[in-house]
């Protein structure tokens, strides 16, 4: 069943990456919707049975019967199936304030390269002149608390951009230091952001550093589809494709009518090499 | 820090006092008056010591204590145990200028807002679409900005009867700017952190799984800040799917969510989360959320007011003639998960 996939599209792909990080020996909380929900679902359909995740509403360890009704990610009886605990939201932040929360996945409309997350503008934040979004919501909790941080994002330059028009959650803030000074717990922060070409770590100053690549994109296409230039590391890992078995998963029973994975290109196996099916 | 305590010039003793907190950062956002003994002398002159009956209507717990101008708190959202009944009878009777506690809102808030409802919002989150842009520049709506979690823990802070609580997110933010927390030292640790300020809203809308006649009330599963809501308000409205007897309550006390005393209104309202889900009871209605979602998407709320909100002048008129015992007998029957919610 883990036989590479020929068919998929940018979104089953990043789900697939972020899913295969995910180990039943840590707790997470992740975002309540979209693609780091899908990729910890996901996770524990295939490979983490046992996986413990939080959701804001203050859920404990779910076994959640999926799929779910549109938007109903939590609060809802499908998604909080079998928990270990049924809470509410100041006691998810409490836990994450103690630090057992040991990763939080994260979708952020804009990266910086110190890793900060916007989901509030895009565009000028005074007078409503940019394009507003919904705000932090719970990902700032997550951010700030969670010891290390799993962003999901889009490879297009506007998304990729030196500074945030508005940083809702943190990053790296400004560099070394910034998150302590603060007041955000030390040791916490950044530690990847994935999109659907490509994988970013940090160097030791807080930028990001371009560390794996998808196979259907060279390095140069990945780093045109930035607004600045971030370190590489010297030696570039292949973010494999997804498997027959995610993707079954994924598209019969996590997002069947396709409400988070029903967007980006798609990709295609072309004479046992990966191409974009639209090129 | 250390103080030496002198006899003549022979130090005899080492003390411990009291440094003044050092402010490092502030927000300097507008923000909702923090008054814990103004809310204290409230409780004790105004909030129901005695047990007694409080069932009204929607349109009479909305009449009497959602008032125009008022700080409005409402747990959860119009997808998710929100009070959606609740919220359209506000709207219905065109209450003004509300500021709301923008925690885990979507619809909702635009609903609020575009019913010329509300003007100004702490969030949180709010949602998405084109009607937030265009509401902030036509300057019918300020956005106060906070998170999800730190407007839970300022709840938490009114329901404890505290000035602020401390928190350890929120820092370095450009929200933090825009809001009215502080980053101070801590006196013990000598370490940065955040202080928010408490908020005592003026009225709360709680939609619950069962309550009796006085107010006690039970969430079953999780939730958003249900038990902050009810305690840090002045005014609270409880409505419950399901009105139950108070011997009912006291089998099981430790599922009493809230207790009667932080509540002033009960209103049965079955359904009263529609189009969104009670968890154990009713399934959301896709179609319903959808509808909303589109409005919202689209930024144009007019066609989804008039229907949902405006054609009929009560929720059992709008569970009559708008959503249909068909619509509800499915959703009842699309929620097939009881366990955990019913006892």
């Amino acid at each position: 069943m883990s036989t590479p996939a020929s068919n998929f599209n940018e979104r089953e792909h990043v789900i697939c990456q972020v899913a295969r990080l995910v180990e039943e020996k840590y707790i997470y909380w992740v975002g309540g919707g979209g693609e780091p929900l899908s990729a910890a679902l996901l996770a524990k359909q295939v490979h983490a049975p046992n996986l413990q995740y939080l959701t804001e509403d203050g859920v404990v360890g779910p076994e959640p019967l999926v799929p779910f009704d549109p938007l109903m990610t939590m609060i809802a009886s499908r998604a909080n199936y079998r928990a270990l605990q049924w809470q509410t939201m100041n006691y998810a932040a409490d836990v994450a304030h103690l630090g057992y929360v040991d990763y939080g996945i994260l979708a952020t409309l804009q990266v910086d390269r110190y890793g900060n997350v916007n989901s509030t503008v895009v565009g000028k934040y005074e007078g409503g002149e940019g394009r507003r979004f919904g705000g932090p919501g719970g990902a700032d909790t997550i951010a700030a608390l969670a010891w290390r941080t799993i962003l999901v994002t889009d490879q297009q330059k506007r998304k990729f951009v030196d500074r945030n028009d508005f940083i809702s959650s943190p990053g790296f803030l400004d560099g070394p230091g910034a998150r302590e000074r603060a007041g955000l717990p030390p040791g916490t922060g950044p530690w990847r952001v994935y999109t659907p070409w490509a994988m970013f770590g940090y160097d030791t100053d807080c930028q990001l550093m371009l560390q794996g690549i998808s196979p259907f994109v060279t390095v140069d296409q990945v780093l045109e589809e930035m607004s600045f230039t971030p370190k590489i590391a010297p030696k570039l890992e292949r973010l494999e494709v997804p498997t027959e078995e995610e993707l079954m998963v994924l598209r019969t029973r996590i997002d069947v009518a396709g409400q988070v994975t029903d967007r980006g290109r798609w990709i295609e196996n072309r004479d046992g090499k990966y191409v974009f099916a639209d090129r | 820090m250390a103080l030496l305590l002198y006899e003549g010039l022979k130090p005899i003793a080492s003390v411990e006092v009291p440094v003044q907190m050092r402010i490092l950062q502030e927000g300097h956002a507008e923000y909702f008056k923090v008054d814990p003994d103004g809310y204290r002398a409230y409780v004790r002159e105004h909030k129901p010591h005695q047990m007694v009956s409080k069932l009204m209507t929607h349109k009479e717990a909305v009449e009497k204590l959602v008032h125009d101008g008022d700080y409005i708190a409402y747990d959860c959202n119009y997808f998710q145990r929100g009070p959606s009944s609740l919220i359209r009878e506000v709207i219905r009777q065109k209450k003004r200028r509300l500021w709301i506690c923008g925690k885990f809102t979507y619809v909702a808030c635009a609903l609020l807002v575009e019913g010329g409802c509300a003007d100004r919002v702490d969030i949180g989150f709010i949602g998405f679409g084109p009607w937030i842009s265009r509401a902030v520049r036509e300057k019918k709506l300020t956005i106060y900005e906070y998170s999800n979690a730190i407007m839970t823990l300022r709840l938490k802070a009114g329901a404890m009867g505290l000035p602020f609580l401390p928190a350890r997110s929120f820092g370095g933010t450009d929200g933090f700017e825009r809001s009215g927390c502080k980053l101070v030292e801590d006196p013990y640790t000598k370490q940065p952190i955040i202080l928010v300020p408490a908020i005592n809203p003026d009225v709360a809308m709680i939609h619950v799984h069962q309550a009796d006649e006085f107010g006690n009330a039970r969430v079953f599963g999780t939730g958003i800040a249900h038990q902050e809501c009810a305690l840090a308000s002045k005014r609270v409205i409880v409505s419950a799917e399901e009105i139950v007897s108070t011997d009912e309550l006291r089998r099981d006390p430790s599922r009493t969510s809230i207790p009667h005393f932080a509540v002033d209104a009960v209103v049965h309202a079955p359904f009263g989360a529609y189009p969104g889900t009670v968890q154990g009871y009713y399934a959301c209605d896709p179609p319903g959320v959808v509808e909303a979602m589109g409005a919202m998407y689209r930024g144009d709320f007019t066609e989804y007011l008039n229907k949902h909100v405006y054609s009929v002048g009560s929720h059992e008129e709008y569970l009559e003639k708008i959503v249909g015992a068909a619509k509800i007998a499915e959703i009842r029957r699309r929620e097939t998960i009881r366990e955990g919610y019913c006892i």
